[in-house]
């Protein structure tokens, strides 16, 4: 019983840790210029689009599935902001609409998934390609240059009040990442999410509505998916129909980082925005310490794997 | 023990990464759209020549996913956050860098712009090929070419990019300039890539079997074209002129199948990018627009010093 408390207590700690180390690495190696406030607000910037969507992206996982289609969903998002915004809407009436379009896309997943019962691997596979051809065909296949509105100090590092101390976006996340994390350790959706991800056939025979309840996990995940497109137009200050490609992979990384499993049944939000932010911090450091590219690729590449490696080897499998 | 390991190979991996460069030097950051491609390394070449010059450091960093403006942004503010001296950006695009730029003017690190424009007045200078003069430069030689009479087409680059648009327009302006000439097509677009760029080269070609010279503003535009060209036999018979070089283009040039290449000069881009910025951290008054010039090269002239070098540059072995 304790045994298995430790065990516990070491994988919630586990990316803690993880930060922690990355924290202190880069510390040491720039303490002049990594350990700074005006980095710092940087970097909690720079997280904000990827913790939204790994976010969302948490419950997906926790309930055993997941969602390439965010990457193309945030182009989309932005696509429909500035398009909104250039034919003259109100920056409050676009900034809504584009969030409303990671909906719109997250029911179409969670409903082709459920419909169709095909993996949603596969679905959002196609939906990965749908969603971003349907970006660039809404956007003319160029960019969209929109007027210039508050959206933009969204993502503001020195904000207007300039108490807020960080961007609005940060607030933003900080704030719907509690909220999230107490609907899903707390609320019965929270709970079917996880009876879900552990097991599907008890879940159906326990009497929860299996289909409903993933159509609703998809939909709050593309809202979210929608909100981090409304920070990606925020921070470009353009509709642009080729951004944020490949950005689902970060998503799922920061996710399985956080100590999510991709077979479903754990995961937590805490986790996953440390995912996130481990991410960004190792970026933010390599290039200050001056690391190439490449080898900042690599290094990430090789982080996740490790991390995965010691979670099996603390889960004792 | 495992989370030892991982620390110490991480802590490894980083020193061996990192750049070991004395604090004392002044540091300029120069920033890309990419780093894989030709243009780009002599921009490197001519940035590192500069800062050997002016005992400088230059820390050269592309966004890691190219053509990403995000990530480019993202590279602009960590090297804000690192506190360079200075910066040299080629902007991915003209509105989305235009905040992170005015936020470090505003941090007192001066922004000299390269290669593409910028919105705003944030950045102190902007160093970069004069477009429109180069299109003209390849009308003044197709039309020299054609003896001031013909039938000519031009396949545009793409919607949206400004400085292949103009070209194009300097080519326009220029070709009126002779009354012999006819324009039979120019409202037809290359696309990104070569692959897209043969095609629409290939239906061109198909619609007008009676041509007598053609133009394309950049250098996956004239690929496109040449292959499609070649594929029909054409090469050679039509008058042809391009914008830009690579290996391909120049050994076209030694064939003549192509008559003219319009070259930028982009090892000066990153020399005066990296010279303009330390003149403004030394208080010395810059000029707002800086041209690097074009220079034609021809099947005559292209074993000449001056155009040889700018054909096939030669790298440093640090920037390769």
């Amino acid at each position: 019983m304790t045994d298995s408390n430790a065990v516990r207590l070491v994988r919630r700690l586990g990316p803690f840790l993880g930060l922690a180390l990355v924290l202190v690495l880069f510390t040491a190696l720039e303490p002049d210029r990594f350990p700074t406030a005006v980095n710092f607000r940087t970097v909690l910037t720079q997280t904000v689009i990827v913790g939204l969507g790994a976010v969302g992206m948490t419950f997906v996982v926790v309930s055993g599935g997941i969602d390439l289609s965010v990457g193309s969903s945030i182009a989309l998002s932005t696509i429909v902001i500035a398009r909104l915004l250039r034919d003259g809407a109100s920056p409050a009436a676009a900034a809504l609409a584009g969030v409303v379009a990671g909906g719109v896309v997250g029911v179409v997943n969670g409903t082709l998934i459920t419909r169709l019962r095909i993996a949603p691997f596969i679905v959002t596979l196609g939906t990965l390609q749908i969603v971003r051809g349907t970006a660039k065909y809404l956007a003319g296949e160029q960019k969209i240059d929109a007027p210039a509105s508050w959206l933009a100090g969204l993502m503001s590092k020195s904000p207007d009040p300039s108490w807020l101390v960080v961007a609005p976006g940060v607030w933003a996340l900080i704030l719907l990442a509690a909220f999230l994390a107490l609907v899903l350790r707390r609320s019965i959706l929270g709970v079917h999410t996880y009876a879900i991800g552990s097991n599907e056939p008890t879940a159906v025979l326990c009497g929860i509505k299996v289909d409903r309840t993933k159509v609703l996990i998809y939909g709050l995940s593309g809202l979210m998916t929608g909100l981090a497109g409304l920070m990606q137009f925020s921070r470009l200050t353009v509709g642009d129909p080729t951004a944020a490609t490949g950005l689902e992979l970060n998503i799922i990384a920061a996710v399985v980082i956080g100590g999510a499993s991709l077979s479903g049944g754990v995961g937590g939000i805490a986790g996953s925005l440390v995912g996130a932010l481990v991410m960004a911090f190792l970026a933010n450091g390599c290039t200050l310490v001056g690391v190439p590219n490449y080898a900042q690729e690599i290094l990430v590449g090789a982080i996740i794997v490790a991390v995965v490696a010691l979670d099996r080897s603390k889960r004792g499998a | 023990m495992r989370l030892g390991t991982i620390l110490a190979v991480l802590a490894l991996l980083l020193a061996a990464c990192g750049d070991s460069k004395s604090p004392s030097k002044r540091v300029i950051a120069v920033i890309p759209k990419g780093t894989t491609h030709e243009f780009w390394k002599s921009i490197h070449a001519g940035a590192l020549k500069a800062a050997a010059e002016t005992g400088v450091d230059i820390a050269w960093k592309g966004p890691p996913k190219e053509d990403d403006r995000d990530e480019q942004i993202k590279v602009v503010e960590d090297s804000v956050t690192r506190r360079v001296a200075a910066i040299v950006l080629a902007p991915l695009d003209e509105a989305a860098l235009a905040t992170p730029v005015a936020e470090a003017a505003k941090d007192k690190i001066p922004v000299v712009v390269i290669d593409s424009d910028l919105k705003g007045d944030a950045h102190a200078s902007f160093v970069a090929t004069d477009n429109e003069k180069g299109g003209a430069m390849a009308a003044e030689r197709l039309g020299t070419l054609l003896g001031g009479k013909g039938r000519v087409l031009m396949l545009r680059y793409q919607v949206g990019s400004a400085s292949t648009e103009k070209r194009e327009r300097g080519f326009l302006a220029g070709i009126a300039k002779f009354p012999g000439i006819t324009m039979v097509s120019d409202n037809q677009y290359a696309g990104a890539t070569a692959e897209a760029a043969y095609a629409a080269a290939e239906n061109l070609l198909q619609r007008f079997p009676e041509l007598d010279g053609i133009f394309c503003p950049n250098e996956s535009a004239t690929f496109g074209m040449l292959r499609a060209l070649t594929s029909v036999g054409r090469n050679g018979k039509v008058k042809f002129v391009g914008f830009d070089a690579s290996a391909k283009l120049a050994e076209a040039l030694k064939t003549g199948d192509i008559h003219g290449l319009v070259l930028q000069n982009p090892f000066r881009m990153g020399y005066l990018g990296v010279k303009t910025a330390l003149a403004v951290l030394d208080g010395k008054p810059v000029e707002r627009r800086i041209d690097t010039g074009v220079a034609m090269a021809t099947p005559d002239n292209m074993t000449t010093p001056d155009i040889a070098e700018l054909l096939n540059p030669k790298l440093p072995e640090n920037v390769r």
